[in-house]
């Protein structure tokens, strides 16, 4: 009798988990629509269709032809050894550096993999005393921008003809430089101003004490689009000048955050998400933290929230306050409680019943509680928290407070700038901030004429064309920190340097360099090398990172900091600090303030209430992007692809409203809408958002600039621009317009209409659907010690017998009972485990692993066809808590999707013993290694793409095209694409890693647990065993490229067959599990289920996780 | 009415058949040795920009094959050697030999401009095939393995066919052409070289018991030698005179537990 096999039936009560609205309401059709591995198929247009069999004539003829021409003769391939040798390089072998990546408001601590003196990969510092050893997106990704084929090249000048821009050079870049110098010793800089970002190095702060020095009339400025200006101004009034704060969410076992994203894109620390993970330890339950949220949207700190209140950006002084009223009568803090009571007194029931179980659990355990404001709330909101965190003890213990000693010349503001301007005088602005002040600062356009009017001569510096970079008089390329001497501190003061790893790729040079330049140090532009004048037949190997040589000014300039900060110029202790990435010790001065308590009332005091937004006055919040931050990774292809991890939008903002909204409006996903606010207006697509308040809109800012490169105009190249018009043909929709300098963050009375358009959206959550089946597992503590054992006994997972497995092969332990089963004697045996309590869903792992593996950018279209290539799916599912029976569709009230609770999940191939993918491939191109690697050999795939549709997980991705060798907006034009762009570009070839196939057309490519590194460390092992005994490689001796990014140490990889190895030790918790058990597929990645650490006294505390573990 | 056809055609069909056979046959054969790299890569001799003879250097004076190669058991690539590398012994203040020979002239020529000898490739693995030289070369699988006598070699030509079938070979039965690490670069080594004593006294002193010694070799019949002279004489009875190559493989390929990767994954990713 043949057996029909059939999943376990989806829960009756309560759908669980759901990742779209769509698929929660729609089931039947949506799984109709997308439940198939490959949903759509390329619809052609009439024309095309007609076409279509020439085209298909001419595509065979060409490719006979070159198929002709190609197999004439053998190819002559040359070797090109170096024709001196390179200190410490081994061909073959990647050299490691540590350097450190400068960020507005601190650092990031880098190790660089090179090849050849080609950078290719970066991962975090793990030696480095502030971090973890993980790294954000941004910084993983930034090594795209290295390669960017749209970076500024050449130096360039505003054209005599108006609007032009001519090329113009070096030379004449220094004549004009010389010019200025000569003029400035008359004058003494009077009329120049320098506007700067809000990176902390300490050499750029000394040349710019140096610059004033010599120029003593100029002025600087600081500029940042998402800045910290509010949060710095409430400091210095509360705790005086120059002090800063850094949490230690470490110390933290009660954090409550009032629309802070320390775990994104609001960091507190240098490493806040690994800070705040060590105390989220599942394994000790009462010792494990809890974190409250507050915000109107869902950001990926509300995610890991244990309590979660969805609020109205404008409302949060409301909410502030009525935290600091029941702090302060607890804590007995009567100034702060009479500071509040005002404010707190406009409180609905709603929200106090919230806010008076909380405020008692923080007040509980003083001195290890924090309330944390997000640096973009208002000033009432920072003040309330500081009181707050006083009465609670905070500082001293949780909040280090540290004083700036910095030698930076005190900065004005971008107001005080606009000023001078205004009064004319200003006449040279030297602009080095990475923000793009004409395109995203408030009011740019008026900005913009206000320059022009009064004749400011702009010198732009920068990376990345942009609007400031068009309209100014000189534009210099700026060298990428992976080119260029440099220094940093980390937010808790560690002294680190920024070290090149290649000689500038277009010559650009640094801000240090510049300052250089303008204080006679220096000549910019290429250093002239003899030998590069003359390129013989076969290019040259690209250039080995350039050591540090006596006469590079910036060189020198580093290390006379270094020697001011470290004492003296040891070259031991430098050549150290240059190994490790840092100063040993090095650290910063801590303050002595004591927080202003009458500071804090006058800040409250000038706080009015601000009426709750409604459906004729919404509130907008403008958001910094996942992707692109300000703006200014909007080139950056990585970034753009790596879907949002909350909305998993792909290349494009939108407007993020709320569902019960939505609702009311009667809007459709990606349907146009009109937001006025009083200073502007934007028509940009809806899109609903589960667990966003009602009556507010959230935009993330950044996107909609014009000719900023090819990557960013690739976006809408497939679409037929007739019928979505032609003004979309940009990335996403600008937001800053949206924003005065009275309200930059939060603007309150905006109208929104709604238009008839749809515009595509490019989602990723709605492909590779997991069909509701159980696939995550959580629980609270309490449930945790009850039953540790739970996510094992989930559904059908305690009680069916194990079946035997549906796709045969090797599995288990080989023992005498089971001869087939995997060496665990002699060889190694992978395996990973992914602890869902830790992982934040931020998508770093993401584009390490994309970093690592080759893996391509399929540009929106394709997106939108469900081609995304990325190994890793970050899964992100809402969660309704209704435990009753569910009637028909469409039936969740626009309340019950704004409480909903978000879980995170990372999905790439599980590595199952007993593969489903392999007995179906009819070439064996997919096999199972001795080593439980289910393995893919490329050049044997022929592309039936059986497999994919074989995977449970469907964890499999399919070239459809020749991603790697295509122009985004050639691929379907296959061989016959415009020669000139057929191909990749150099430069986007330099970041390939040469350790993993670099993948063509029609074969089908997966997560292979970073085999490459695997294989090199036993290669190691053999290396330095030769002729000995033990090849095993060492107990966590090799780590994948997503395991290191992690910020949270959430994954977990080695090898099982060691005893040492950690991974036995998190594969024996009780909270392992495997998804999709009952198919018996076997899989080496499990996971460990999250927990909670939920407080009882909370609202809704008795609903939270409960639909987890209903049966199915 | 006539018989429309003539009667030679009646055998036209087996004509055909037998011809089709023939044919077919041919095709094959020639396809399945003209076409693979037995015939396209094996005898691959181009000429190099500079006339470096392999023959005079390892070969005449006997130079070792690391000294240019240098990290070949370090590192996946074997490296061909820089200028200052020739310039060692060529160059000027230093070894002077040869300074202004004509036949020198390309590898002057790089090292004042600094644009390297285009080196002609000879051995080229695909690119989806990741070949690593250091986890040969530290595991008893010698350079000649795979590249032939190339100290005998004026030119360098392509010795072996280096296909995927020719890989394997060799990962399934290692013993057939492993060695002493001593001998690694030793182009013109044979296994009846050794002596068998100094072999064997070589695995015993790194503490291999007889027992083992017995257990990796099937000819051996399980017999344990008692000592050293025991043994030497035991494999005498069965190898002969001169040591043969299975004897040194099967016991290196046991105490240095060689164990080639038969998976994809060792080789494509």
């Amino acid at each position: 009798m043949k057996k029909i096999f059939s999943h376990p039936e989806e829960a009756k009560t309560g759908r669980r988990y759901w990742r779209s609205v769509n698929e929660l309401e729609n089931r039947e059709a949506f799984l109709k629509a997308n439940g198939r591995e490959f949903p759509l198929g390329d619809e052609l247009s009439e024309e095309e269709r007609e076409t279509s069999r020439r085209t298909f004539l001419q595509l065979m003829g060409a490719s006979a032809s070159l198929m002709g021409l190609a197999s004439c003769r053998r190819p002559v391939k040359n070797i090109l050894p170096y024709t001196k040798s390179v200190e410490w390089l081994v061909p073959g072998k990647p050299l490691l550096y540590a350097t450190n990546m400068p960020r507005p408001y601190g650092a990031t601590p880098l190790v660089v993999t090179t090849h050849e003196g080609r950078p290719t990969h970066l991962t975090g510092n793990a030696l480095h005393p502030s971090v973890g050893g993980g790294i954000d997106s941004f910084a993983q990704a930034s090594i795209l921008g290295l390669y960017d084929p749209n970076r500024i090249q050449n130096v360039t000048r505003s054209g005599k003809a108006k609007r032009g821009r001519e090329d113009s050079s070096w030379a004449e870049l220094n004549a004009f430089i010389a010019k200025a110098r000569h003029a400035w010793k008359e004058d003494g800089g009077e009329g120049t101003a320098f506007l700067v970002g809000a990176e902390n190095s300490p050499t750029t702060s000394r040349l710019r004490a140096e610059v004033l020095k010599a120029l003593p009339k100029a002025k600087f400025y600081q500029y940042e689009a998402i800045n910290r200006d509010a949060q710095q101004a409430v400091n210095k009034a509360l705790l005086g000048e120059g002090v800063t704060t850094v949490v230690k969410l470490d110390k933290a076992s009660r954090i409550l955050s009032l629309d802070c994203d320390f775990l994104g894109l609001d960091p507190v620390s240098d490493d806040s998400a690994a800070d705040f993970t060590k105390g989220r330890d599942p394994e000790k339950p009462d010792a494990m933290n809890r974190l409250y949220v507050i915000e109107n949207r869902y950001t990926l700190t509300g995610g890991m929230a244990d309590h979660r209140k969805p609020l109205a950006a404008s409302q949060l002084e409301v909410a502030a306050a009525a935290l600091a009223a029941e702090i302060g009568k607890i804590t007995g803090d009567t100034a702060l409680a009479a500071a509040a009571a005002a404010l707190a007194g406009t409180a609905d029931e709603a929200l106090k019943a919230w806010i008076a179980p909380a405020a008692k659990d923080l007040a509980a355990v003083k001195g290890k509680a924090v309330v944390l404001a997000g640096s973009r709330t208002s000033e009432a909101v920072q003040a309330l928290a500081a009181g707050i965190n006083n009465a609670l003890g905070a500082y001293g213990s949780v909040i280090q407070l540290l004083q700036a000693t910095a030698a930076a010349p005190a900065a004005g503001s971008l107001a005080d700038l606009t000023a001078a301007v205004k009064a004319g005088g200003v006449k040279a602005v030297f602009s080095f901030t990475a923000a793009d002040l004409f395109f995203d600062a408030p009011g740019a356009e008026d900005l913009n004429k206000l320059f022009s009017e009064k004749k400011v001569v702009v010198i732009h510096h920068g990376l990345r064309s942009s609007k400031t970079q068009r309209a100014s008089k000189w534009s210099i390329p700026a060298a990428h920190y992976l080119e260029s001497w440099g220094d940093v501190t980390t937010n808790d003061g560690a002294y680190g340097i920024v070290q090149p790893m290649i000689a500038p790729l277009f010559d650009g040079a640094s801000e240090n360099e510049v300052y250089l330049a303008l204080l006679g140090k220096k000549t910019l532009g290429p250093t002239v090398v003899a030998a590069a004048a003359t390129p013989a037949a076969g290019a040259a190997p690209p250039v080995a990172a350039v050591a540090g040589s006596e006469d590079d000014p910036a060189y020198t300039a580093v290390r006379e900091t270094f020697a001011k900060i470290a004492g003296s110029l040891d070259e031991q202790k430098w050549n150290f600090t240059l190994r490790d990435g840092f100063l040993k010790g090095s650290k910063g001065t801590a303050a002595t303030a004591a927080l202003n308590a009458a500071a804090v009332a006058a800040l409250v005091g000038k706080a009015k209430p601000v009426a709750a937004p409604s459906k004729d006055a919404l509130e907008v919040v403008l958001v910094p992007d996942s992707s692109i931050w300000d703006g200014r990774y909007i080139n950056n292809a990585w970034l753009q692809e790596a879907p949002d991890p909350i909305t998993k939008l792909t290349w494009d903002n939108a407007a993020l409203i709320g569902s019960k909204t939505f609702r009311e409006l009667g809007l459709k996903q990606g349907q146009m809408v009109e937001i006025t606010t009083a200073s502007g207006k934007l028509a940009l697509p809806a899109l609903e958002a589960p667990g966003h308040v009602s009556n507010s809109i959230t935009i993330q800012l950044g996107y909609g600039q014009v000719g900023v490169g090819s990557v960013a105009q690739q976006a809408m190249v497939n679409f037929n621009t007739s019928e979505v018009g032609e003004e979309f043909a940009k990335c996403g929709f600008d937001a800053y317009g949206l924003r005065s300098s009275a309200s930059e963050w939060v603007i309150t009375g905006a109208k929104l209409a709604v238009q008839s358009t749809i515009y595509p959206l490019a989602i990723t959550q709605e492909h590779n659907t997991m069909e509701g089946r159980a696939v995550y597992r959580e629980g609270t503590t309490e449930e945790y010690k009850a039953e540790p054992n739970f996510a094992q006994v989930t559904g059908t997972d305690g009680h069916a017998p194990d079946p035997i497995s549906l796709y045969g092969g090797q599995f288990g332990r080989k023992t005498t009972t089971n001869p087939d089963g995997f060496n665990y004697e002699t060889k190694h045996q992978w395996g990973m485990t992914i602890d869902l309590s830790k992982c934040i869903g931020c998508t770093a792992c993401l584009i390490a692993c994309q970093s690592e593996n080759n893996i391509a950018v399929v540009g929106k279209d394709q997106v939108i066809k469900g081609r995304v290539m990325q190994w890793i799916r970050m899964d992100r599912y809402f969660a309704t808590p209704r435990l009753d029976e569910l009637p028909a569709s469409t039936d969740f009230t626009g309340e019950e999707l704004e409480n909903a609770e978000m879980v995170t999940q990372p999905m790439a191939c599980q590595q199952c013993e007993a593969a489903p993918c392999e007995t179906v491939c009819p070439v064996n191109a997919t096999v199972h290694t001795e080593e439980g690697l289910n393995a893919m050999a490329y050049n044997r795939c022929i592309g039936t793409r059986y497999c994919a549709n074989n995977c449970p997980y469907t964890a499999r991705r399919f070239n459809w095209f020749d991603y790697n060798k295509r122009p985004l907006d050639e691929l379907y034009k296959g061989p016959l694409s415009n020669p000139e762009k057929t191909g990749v570009r150099e430069i986007s070839k330099l970041q390939k890693n040469p350790n993993v196939t670099v993948r063509m057309r029609g074969v089908i490519e997966k997560c292979t647990y970073c085999v490459q590194r695997l294989e090199s460390a036993k290669i190691v092992q053999m290396q330095s065993q030769r002729d000995s005994k033990d090849f095993r490689v060492a107990a966590d001796g090799v780590k994948t490229a997503c395991q290191q990014s992690c910020p949270t140490g959430a994954i977990e990889f080695g090898d099982l067959a060691n005893k040492d190895s950690t991974i036995n030790k998190t594969k024996a918790s009780l909270r392992n599990y495997t998804v999709l058990k009952y198919l018996n597929t076997l899989p080496r990645t499990s996971y460990l289920a999250r927990i909670r650490n939920v407080n009882a006294d909370m609202p809704g505390a008795a609903g939270i996780t409960a639909w987890s573990k209903l049966n199915s | 009415m006539g018989n429309f056809f003539p009667r030679w055609l009646n055998w036209l069909p087996l004509k055909l058949g037998v011809a089709a056979l023939f044919i077919g046959t041919g095709v094959s054969l020639a396809a399945s040795y003209y076409f693979t790299p037995k015939y396209t890569r094996v005898g691959y001799e181009p000429t190099q920009p500079v006339p470096f003879s392999h023959k005079i250097h390892a070969g005449q004076l006997a130079m070792d094959c690391r000294f240019c190669h240098s990290f070949g058991e370090r590192s996946s690539h074997s490296n061909v050697p820089t200028n200052q590398v020739c310039f060692n012994c060529h160059g000027a203040g230093k070894g002077q030999i040869k300074l202004t020979s004509p036949k020198l002239e390309p590898v002057r020529k790089a090292a004042e401009t600094g644009q390297p000898v285009p080196w002609v490739k000879v051995h080229a693995a695909p690119d989806y095939v990741y070949f690593n030289h250091s986890a040969h070369l530290n595991r008893g699988v010698s350079c000649v393995n795979c590249h032939g006598k190339i100290n005998e070699m004026e030119v360098v030509r392509h010795d072996q066919s280096q296909s995927m079938g020719w890989c394997l070979d060799c990962h399934r039965a290692p013993e057939n052409n492993l060695r002493p690490l001593s001998e690694i670069t030793n182009l013109a080594y044979q296994a009846s070289d050794l002596d068998r004593a100094a072999f064997y006294k070589g695995l015993i002193d790194k503490k291999i018991s007889f027992e083992d010694i017995a257990a990796a070799d099937p000819k051996f019949e399980g017999k344990v030698a008692k000592d050293l002279d025991g043994l030497v004489a035991a494999a005498k009875g069965i190898y002969g005179e001169k040591v043969a190559q299975k004897e040194v493989g099967l016991q290196l390929k046991k105490h240095w537990q060689v164990a080639p990767p038969e998976t994809c994954a060792a080789c494509h990713r």
